[in-house]
Parts: structure tokens; C-alpha cells; sequence
């Protein structure tokens, strides 16, 4: 269990956590959202117990500002960066084994079970492994010693979609006991991995809840896309911008689109059928976390 | 048990990455081929000069340590810290269960250790040969150490760079800039000052003590020619007022305190929590 009383970090005179008191049940999976600079990647770090903090963090019991490296035993740790250590991926595992104090195959099964044998890739140096391949060998590292949290700092932002798919299947290896906390941007992260979302804002938590919560509350639309035949085409896109405006509407060969709030998609495909309009298909594309989080942040100004 | 274990795996990758740097590695050779080079030629005249000869030998030595120990000693200090910075491997190294003095002495041991095994390979080499034509293994000792401790000063100055600048190039520029400092305004230069702004002689006697490169060289001329017949007015003065072994003994002193100001204040520095992450 996770608990903060009164966290409060500042730079200068640039306060990024103000007065923060929470408590994070064992198990939990919690998304840490905001604008950049909101204080997610700060967080984490006063966590971890590496940068100084006013106020009083506990994990598991350990206060953080007096037994940092205790702390940090109890934490599995991926950057958004992976860090490019001199060394091939076998003597890595050999070196943060000792710093871990594990048995060097406790990090080798890890690495085996994510697809990563050391018998295949242990002579490869680091910079010659692809940027998923890191942050697997990083998780690796992580989760070596099963510790009650792992914390997740934007671990796939730079990797490509597959090897971002791979990175979050690997993560749901993770048992049920570890805490997770993940600060992100990806939406298709914080759907597979999340059941808790905060946004930070201005040093403060001003969302805390489900993403299907935010969601609505954001009210941000996502995109109905329709597929019809060629002759009806134009007679959709007439519903739809009758509807939504010509603005909200998209028209590509036989599919049209057109950008609901989330109530308004039911009544657009009944209206359609009403109409005689025969759907071939449909499907929605929902916002992008980033347009959720505006969204929010929008309909919390007005 | 596992704090040892922890700070023995930190000191064999900082000895492994400064063995592997091409400037480290170039600097270690030359100095290494020139120690070589100099004890040879130089003690092919010893049996006419006896240890003497060895005095001739050390005064090439000397000027080819004053140059190559200081760089030998301040590339891998300097990137030590600030080149982890720079490429994100500090931030995931404090994120593990490590305290930020295993890291930062695991540090200072690795690169001390690559430093003073490469001093050793050189200066053992050179060493061997000087013994085997007769200078006494003491005063081959003393020489080493004063070189270890003048590579021990640059590391110290090194890895203060290291701790306070906010990249690798500017760490490496810091340090070069010192030990430029300490080269080229050595005892000529501070008697040029003189001459020109009338500075008092005590202004140069203070600098040949507070300048490592100038205390490294006084030491070794003390040592070889304990009359002071090779050193000039400032250091034949101090020679008269304390003796041979009280001008080694002092110049011991200034390397000392230069590595253990320098290394203090980079602990004190790197110990605060964020000094690892935002400079």
C-alpha cells in the first residue's frame, strides 16, 4: 500500500505537487494523465525516494525520504528512455542482479518468458537491441524479484505500434498482487493496464476515477464511421450533417464519418435505417487519450 | 555482505567503461610508450652516472606526467557522472536499491582504479627497468606514489566537474580549463606576473603549493636533487628554510588536500537527492 500525506514538491518557485494526500490500495492499477510538465514523471520519482520532497510518502509501511533504498527494493522501475549501458544485454543482466541483489537467472527467466532468451540475445550489445527489446529487458529488470509496486514512466512512448502491443502484453504478465502505477499518453495502455485514472493539473489531482468515467465526463466525441453502398454515399453524409454539421462530417469512397459525443451515435445509425439507408458496416474510433484529456480539461473551464 | 557485492559491481563497470574509452585508452598508451621509451634511452647511460642517471631519466618523466597523468585521470572522471546523465543511464541507476554513496564511491573507485592501473603498467614498466640498473626501489616507490596522488587530485577535480556541469562536454571543458590553469600558469608564468605588476615573492611561493602541477614537480625535484641546485629562487628558499623532506612532505600535503576538497565537495553535491537528475 502506497500512502502520501501532504506531498508537496516544488522547483524554484514552480510548485509541481501541491499538498498531495492519497492512498494507493495493494494491487491497484492506477494511469497518471496530464499535460506535459503536470508532474507525473515528478511523482513517480518522489516516490522512488530520489528526489526530495516536503511532506511523508510510505510503501508498504517504509518511509521514502528516510529509507530510500529500501524503498526502491520494493519497486520495479521502467523509463520512458532506456538507458544505452555500455554492455551486452547478459552482462547487464549480471550487473543489475548485484545492484538487486538477486541470483542472475532470477532476471534470465524474466527475460525468457517475454521472449528474450539470453542464449539468443545475451552476446548482443545494447545499442544493437531495438528500442522494444530495452524496454523488455528493462521490465525484465523490474520484475525480477516480484516487488509490490512497478511504476511505468511512459514506457512505450517511443516504440512502434507492434512492439508497443508486445511491451503491453508483457505487462499483463504482472500478478494481481503488484501495484502499478503508469504515467502515459496511450490511450491503448491505460485501457489494458489501468482500472484508476488521476489527471494532474497545476501541482494538484483533478480527476480521479474510471476511464469510462472520464470519458463521459470529458464528453470528448469520437468518430462514427459508416460503410454503405456507392448510390447512397451522398444520402448518409445529408443525415449526417444534417445532424452533426458539415464541419463534423467525412466522406471516403463508400465509407462516411461523422464526429459524435458518444449519445449521439445511436441516434444517428437509427436514423440511417429509418431512412431506408442500408449500413454495410459501421465502426466507432474513439478519442485519443490526449483529446479526452483536453476535453476535460475544456468542460471543467466552461 | 551485499553493500560490498553492490559497490564491487558498480567499481568493475566504471573500470570497465574507462578501459573502454578511446581518450583514456590513447592517453594511457603514450604515456605508457614514453615512460618506456624514456627509462630505456635514458639509464643507457647509468653504469658511468649510477643513480644519477635515474635523476636524468625522472626530469623526461616528469614533464610527460605533468602533461598525460592530469588528462589520463580527468576524461573518465569527468564523464563518469555527467556522460550517465547525459544518456538517461543515472536516472535508471538511483532508481534502483542502491544508496547514492554506493554509487557515487563505486564512482571514484572505478575510475581511480583505471587510472592507477594504467599509472601502474606504465610507471611498473619504466620502474623495473630503473631497478634493474640500480636506483633504489624507495625512491622508485615515492615517485610512483606522488604520480598516483597527482592522478588522484585530477580525478578528484574530474569528478567535481563531473557532479556540477550539466553535460559531458562541459564537464570535460571544465576540467580542461583547470588543468590548463595548473600547466600553463606554472612557476614562468607566475614570474612574468611578478615582473610585470610587481607581485610579492610570497604570491609565488603560495602558488608553487597551491598549484597540484607545481607541487607534483617541486616533490620529484626535492626528491632527486635533495641540494636544490635544479630548482630556482622560490624553491631553493623553501628547500634552505625546510629541508628536503619538509618540501616533499608539503607538496605531499597540497596533492592531498587537492583530492580530498575536490572529492568532498562532489559527494556533498551529488548526495543532495535531485543533484543527479536536474543541473
Amino acid at each position: 500500500m502506497i500512502e502520501a500525506r501532504r506531498l508537496h514538491k516544488r522547483y524554484g518557485s514552480h510548485v509541481v505537487l501541491n499538498d498531495l494526500d492519497f492512498t494507493i490500495e495493494r494491487g491497484q492499477r492506477l494511469a497518471l494523465l496530464g499535460l506535459n510538465g503536470a508532474g507525473k514523471t515528478t511523482l513517480l520519482r518522489c516516490l522512488m525516494g530520489v528526489l526530495s520532497f516536503d511532506g511523508n510518502i510510505a510503501i508498504d509501511g517504509v518511509d521514502v525520504a528516510t529509507a530510500g533504498k529500501r524503498v526502491r527494493s520494493l519497486i520495479g522501475y521502467v523509463p520512458q528512455r532506456p538507458p544505452l549501458f555500455q554492455m551486452s544485454l547478459a552482462t547487464m543482466v549480471e550487473f543489475f542482479s548485484t545492484l538487486r541483489g538477486l541470483p542472475s537467472r532470477a532476471i534470465a527467466d524474466r527475460l525468457e518468458s517475454l521472449g528474450l532468451p539470453l542464449s539468443v540475445t545475451g552476446e548482443r550489445a545494447l545499442s544493437e537491441l531495438s528500442g522494444g527489446m530495452l524496454q523488455k529487458a528493462l521490465l525484465a529488470v523490474a520484475l525480477a524479484a516480484d516487488p509490490p509496486v512497478l511504476l511505468l514512466d511512459e514506457p512505450t512512448a517511443n516504440l512502434d505500434p507492434r512492439a508497443r502491443s508486445e511491451f503491453i502484453r508483457a505487462l499483463r504478465q504482472v500478478g494481481p498482487e503488484t501495484t502499478i502505477i503508469l504515467a502515459s499518453h496511450r490511450l491503448d495502455e491505460v485501457e489494458m493496464v489501468a482500472d484508476r485514472i488521476w489527471i494532474l493539473h497545476g501541482g494538484g489531482r483533478v480527476y480521479d476515477g474510471t476511464l469510462e468515467e472520464l470519458r463521459s465526463r470529458s464528453g470528448a466525441d469520437s468518430w462514427l464511421w459508416v460503410t454503405t453502398r456507392k448510390e447512397q454515399r451522398d444520402k448518409v453524409r445529408e443525415a449526417f450533417i444534417a445532424q452533426a454539421g458539415a464541419a463534423s462530417v467525412i466522406a471516403n469512397g463508400t465509407h462516411v464519418a461523422v464526429r459524435l459525443p458518444a449519445a449521439g451515435r445511436a441516434t444517428a445509425l437509427s436514423q440511417l435505417q429509418h431512412a431506408g439507408i442500408s449500413i454495410e458496416d459501421f465502426w466507432v474510433v474513439g478519442p485519443a487519450l490526449e483529446e479526452i484529456v483536453q476535453a476535460f480539461f475544456i468542460g471543467e473551464d466552461s | 555482505m551485499k553493500r560490498a557485492a553492490v559497490v564491487r559491481g558498480l567499481i568493475r563497470r566504471e573500470l570497465g567503461d574507462s578501459l573502454r574509452s578511446r581518450w583514456f585508452v590513447a592517453y594511457s598508451a603514450i604515456f605508457l610508450i614514453g615512460a618506456f621509451a624514456l627509462t630505456w634511452f635514458g639509464l643507457s647511460g647509468s653504469e658511468i652516472y649510477g643513480y644519477r642517471g635515474f635523476a636524468k631519466v625522472m626530469a623526461g618523466l616528469v614533464h610527460l606526467a605533468l602533461l598525460f597523468v592530469p588528462l589520463m585521470a580527468l576524461f573518465p572522471a569527468t564523464a563518469s557522472i555527467a556522460g550517465e546523465r547525459e544518456i538517461g543511464s543515472l536516472e535508471y541507476l538511483v532508481s534502483q536499491p542502491i544508496s547514492f554513496s554506493e554509487l557515487f564511491w563505486g564512482k571514484w573507485l572505478g575510475v581511480s582504479l583505471a587510472v592507477w592501473l594504467s599509472l601502474l603498467i606504465g610507471f611498473g614498466l619504466a620502474g623495473a627497468a630503473a631497478a634493474l640498473s640500480g636506483t633504489p626501489w624507495w625512491l622508485i616507490a615515492l615517485l610512483l606514489s606522488l604520480t598516483l596522488l597527482l592522478a588522484e587530485a585530477f580525478v578528484a577535480v574530474g569528478l567535481l566537474c563531473s557532479v556540477l556541469a550539466g553535460s559531458r562536454a562541459r564537464a570535460t571543458a571544465a576540467g580542461l580549463v583547470v588543468w590548463i590553469v595548473a600547466i600553463g600558469l606554472g612557476t614562468l608564468g607566475i614570474m612574468g606576473a611578478m615582473l610585470r605588476w610587481g607581485l610579492p615573492r610570497s604570491v609565488l611561493s603560495a602558488w608553487a603549493f597551491a598549484n597540484p602541477v607545481e607541487a607534483f614537480r617541486l616533490a620529484v625535484i626535492a626528491i632527486l636533487d635533495p641540494d636544490g641546485s635544479l630548482l630556482g629562487p622560490v624553491g631553493s628558499s623553501w628547500m634552505a628554510t625546510l629541508g628536503p623532506a619538509g618540501v616533499i612532505a608539503l607538496c605531499f600535503a597540497t596533492l592531498l588536500i587537492w583530492t580530498l576538497v575536490p572529492t568532498a565537495l562532489a559527494w556533498l553535491r551529488f548526495r543532495r537527492p535531485q543533484a543527479w537528475a536536474s543541473l
